[in-house]
């Protein structure tokens, strides 16, 4: 099995560098057009297809790559710092994925509307991230997953929850600063839209993650999902993401208060659950590490 | 009053056994092993038996009280 989801995970992520380097081309070659607004051809139409055939290969990289470090993780001596960064990398790559497609729908639209499309400059950076994820994953499949590193047995491990709370923090990070481009730029920021696409997609990383936990958990069959130190642990870090939940949104319902009605009547909800993924998944790291 | 423990001696004593498997033994995560052994975790009566019995030792001669300023305990 390993050595199927090796082998999916080195051509997929082989694929999409050929697609990017491909979009790249293309682009260039796009871009000055439709900023001297001239029709795109039938030809761009269909090669814009394949752009979107690129984006889901590239996908399939990560999801493929992001399982095998999942399964490694799960008998490794320790959390490996290079791969919790490459699932912190692996998580931002993907949800970079759906901003790829609203660019450049957006710059489509701008296009037609006969306006500027400084999407362009956003779209080229995340971009060239995702270029370079997709080379380190083909890198990482290949040489990454060393078995000298692997446990012969892990009866009750804690890497994969260890590793969930990593990216309930990166989760809470990005939401809590999506929400707040809700109050530094209120007229460019719809609230309906951007609040509720921000809502479903940057937590997305982490109910994956938590959903290969719980499954982790119901195939081992072990005593409960923790055992009695994760239990106290899990305990002392939702009481303080309590605490800290009420002051933060009593200090916002009183800095808002003449502006209830504002973009605070929808951004109180993606700032009540954002933080508190942030801060219960930065008390479970403290509390879980504190001791060694 | 603290509590004392002389796990690392009996893992010693039993072929430097890994926390791992300790851990594996009594059915825990090693960090909870670790946290026991370094006394940063008091475990319930449940596990300390668990471990005690892992040992075939007398559950005072693996746990035992550090009083303020005076080891009282069995620490081998």
């Amino acid at each position: 099995m390993d050595r199927f989801l090796k082998w999916g995970g080195i051509l997929l992520g082989v694929a999409a560098i050929g697609f990017f380097i491909f979009d790249f081309l293309f682009f260039q070659n796009l871009r000055p057009r439709m900023v001297a607004f001239e029709p795109v051809t039938a030809v761009d139409e269909s090669k814009i297809i394949w752009t979107g055939v690129g984006f889901l290969i590239y996908l399939g990289c990560c999801a493929i790559s992001l399982l095998r470090i999942a399964n490694f993780l799960r008998r490794a001596k320790r959390v490996i710092f290079i791969f919790l960064v490459s699932i912190l990398a692996g998580a931002i790559a993907i949800l970079f994925v759906f901003s790829d497609i609203a660019l450049l729908s957006d710059i489509g639209k701008q296009h037609s509307y006969g306006l500027s499309q400084p999407e362009w400059f956003l779209l080229y950076p995340i971009m060239v991230f995702q270029f370079f994820v997709a080379t380190f994953f083909v890198f990482l499949n290949l040489f990454g997953f060393n078995p000298e590193n692997l446990l012969e047995t892990v009866v009750f491990d804690s890497n994969i929850f260890i590793t969930a709370q990593y990216v309930g923090l990166l989760c809470g990070f990005l939401g809590l600063s999506a929400a707040a481009l809700g109050y530094i730029f209120p007229f460019s920021w719809n609230p309906n839209i951007h609040t509720i696409m921000t809502l479903v997609l940057i937590p997305l990383p982490y109910c994956l993650a938590t959903a290969y936990w719980i499954m982790t958990k119901l195939k081992d069959r072990t005593q409960g999902f923790f055992d009695e130190k994760q239990q106290l642990d899990v305990g002392r870090s939702a009481f303080w993401t309590l605490v800290l939940d009420v002051i933060i949104m009593s200090v916002l319902f009183i800095l808002n208060f003449n502006n209830l009605r504002g973009v605070t009547s929808i951004n109180w909800l993606p700032i009540f659950l954002f933080s508190s993924l942030f801060l219960f998944s930065l008390g479970n790291l403290y509390f879980g590490q504190q001791n060694v | 009053m603290e509590l004392g423990n002389n796990i690392r001696k009996y893992r010693f004593e039993n072929g430097e056994l890994s926390q791992q498997d300790l851990a594996n033994a009594v059915g825990v995560t090693r960090l909870t092993i670790h946290s026991i052994e370094t006394g940063k975790f008091n475990p319930s009566t449940f596990v300390a038996l668990k471990i005690a019995r892992f040992f075939k030792v007398q559950f005072e001669d693996l746990f035992y009280l550090i009083y303020e300023g005076n080891d009282n305990g069995k620490n081998g």
